[in-house]
């Protein structure tokens, strides 16, 4: 369960990148946050996998308070994370293979488990028959599906996707959601930052409306 | 474990192989830094070696009065035998010196045989103890002989030993303070090369860090970075040594005459190898993490 209790983010004064957000998304929930440019769904997801602290507030993760975790330990955090960054994040000089064997390699899984599960999640988005080329010889689109293949590929409780769809088509981005769907039926929750309202009216259990940093409203669809 | 070693070990080598040129160039300046300290470690080590030589060789020869009588050499002898430090004692009749003369300086037979006399005095040639070679004992005894009646002079090679020694022991001072200022250089080389490395690889390690990768798992690789600039370096200077100490005698040694035996380089012995290899990997190694932690802060 993540629960946010009066998250505050201010990066300038006056401005406030969230104000007084409280929340509660229990396990195996499917979350889309949406909401106009600026209106603090970067800020929210970022705070919940701490890439950034909050100014004021709390976040409990099954009941551990996420920002007393010490900088050393955050990665114990991280691994029970998939995370698709909005700028993707690849690394540009290696393979398509080894950027998605990365969650992987870091918690030691064996080469011949690494090979079988990142080929088996590249098959899952349509990019297999590319896995030893680098990023920089793919479409923006087959980019995204990299970054998206590395945060499902050691199938992690909490998936965190911003803006994943935002430079596919509209026909791969409705797979891509499918993708996060059936992960989602596995039991991880997942949270997608969102504006394309397609998307959200046709997969949106739960969506949470952002504006200005504040929840101005949520909906329920189960 | 060993997965995360071959891991380990296939970043390290994608990362050497991918930034090659600075990473040849930091391999060249440790390279260079471990031949200076090598070179010098290697003349220090021929300087003790000679050293020890002349001291286990330690002779004194007291060169006598021409026409002295038997009894006047008798004494001398019995004076000479009674001493605690030498080994042995041996009466040199001109005849024989003349002969060792001939033997040892072939090239000067025409000027030997148009002598008309021979000019070489009677001497006694003494073999002294090593372990009392540089005893004030000695040198008194030395002092005392030659202003002893019926001794003309005294030839002693103690002060060459002590000479050797300082020679030495300077060799391995300079070859430390330069050697020193070196590594120094290659340090910071290493440090700057990791750091520009560190620069060029900020988005990967960003990139493990939020996919969960532990601090150390992101050092480890630019640890074995440096030890291995580190170890090819010293590996690359111990081999150069070898060249430098096989062509040396055979393209500059003859030009330098009697010196030769001075400038003569000896092969570093195992544990000297070993204290380069072990040497540059430490700078590597050192260089690298105190880049990785101050840089990374990780």
């Amino acid at each position: 369960m993540i629960e946010l209790f009066h998250i505050w983010k201010q990066y300038q004064k006056p401005y406030w990148a969230l104000s007084d957000v409280t929340l509660q998304i229990n396990d195996g929930d499917f979350y889309f946050v949406t909401g106009p440019s600026g209106s603090g769904k970067s800020t929210l997801l970022k705070t919940i996998f701490r890439e950034i602290l909050p100014t004021e507030g709390q976040i409990l993760i099954n009941g551990v308070n996420i920002l007393k975790i010490h900088d050393n330990r955050i990665y114990t955090l991280r691994r029970t994370m998939g995370i698709v960054f909005q700028d993707f994040r690849l690394m540009f000089h290696r393979s398509v293979f080894n950027n998605v064997a990365v969650p992987l390699q870091v918690i030691g899984v064996g080469r011949k488990e690494i090979r079988r599960r990142v080929f088996a999640t590249l098959q899952k988005v349509n990019l297999h028959q590319k896995m030893w080329e680098l990023p920089a010889h793919l479409s923006y689109g087959e980019q995204q599906r990299v970054a998206i293949a590395r945060a499902v590929v050691n199938n992690p409780e909490i998936i965190l996707a911003d803006e994943p769809t935002g430079n596919l088509d509209p026909e791969l981005a409705f797979e891509i959601i499918t993708l996060f769907k059936d992960i989602n039926k596995q039991g991880a929750t997942v949270i997608i930052g969102s504006h394309d309202r397609e998307l959200i009216r046709h997969f949106g259990d739960n969506i949470l409306f952002l504006q200005k940093g504040k929840i101005v409203g949520k909906e329920a669809h189960p | 474990m060993i997965e995360k070693l071959k891991f380990f070990l296939s970043v390290t080598g994608n990362n050497l192989w991918q930034f090659r040129t600075r990473n040849i160039f930091s391999v060249t300046i440790i390279c260079l830094s471990f031949l200076t300290v090598g070179i010098f470690m290697s003349l220090s080590n021929n300087l003790r070696a000679t050293a020890r030589e002349l001291s286990s060789n330690m002779s004194i020869a007291f060169y006598l009065e021409e026409g002295l009588s038997e009894n006047a050499i008798d004494q001398i002898r019995h004076e000479i035998s009674l001493t605690s430090f030498v080994e042995n004692v041996k009466l040199v009749t001109p005849s024989e010196a003349l002969e060792r003369f001939r033997a040892s300086f072939p090239e000067l037979a025409d000027i030997v045989a148009g002598l008309k006399g021979n000019p070489f005095p009677s001497s006694f040639e003494l073999r002294v103890n090593a372990k009392a070679v540089a005893s004030t004992e000695v040198v008194a005894f030395v002092e005392g002989m030659k202003k002893r009646p019926g001794v003309t002079d005294v030839m002693f090679n103690q002060d060459w030993v002590e000479k050797m020694q300082g020679f030495s022991r300077l060799a391995g001072a300079i070859g430390a303070f330069l050697g020193g200022i070196l590594i120094l250089t290659s340090f910071f080389i290493i440090s700057n090369v990791v750091k520009l490395n560190v620069f060029a690889r900020k988005n990967e390690i960003e990139i493990l860090r939020l996919v969960g990768g532990t601090n150390m798992f992101i050092r480890i690789p630019f640890w074995l970075e440096g030890i291995t600039l580190g170890i090819l370096g010293s590996l690359l200077s111990l081999a150069l040594l070898f060249v430098v100490i096989s062509v040396f005698p055979v393209y500059i040694g003859a030009q330098l005459g009697a010196l030769q035996q001075l400038l003569r380089f000896r092969y570093p012995d195992l544990t000297q190898a070993v204290f380069l290899l072990s040497g540059g990997a430490a700078t590597g190694f050192i260089g690298s993490a105190t880049s990785v932690s101050k840089f990374l802060k990780v």
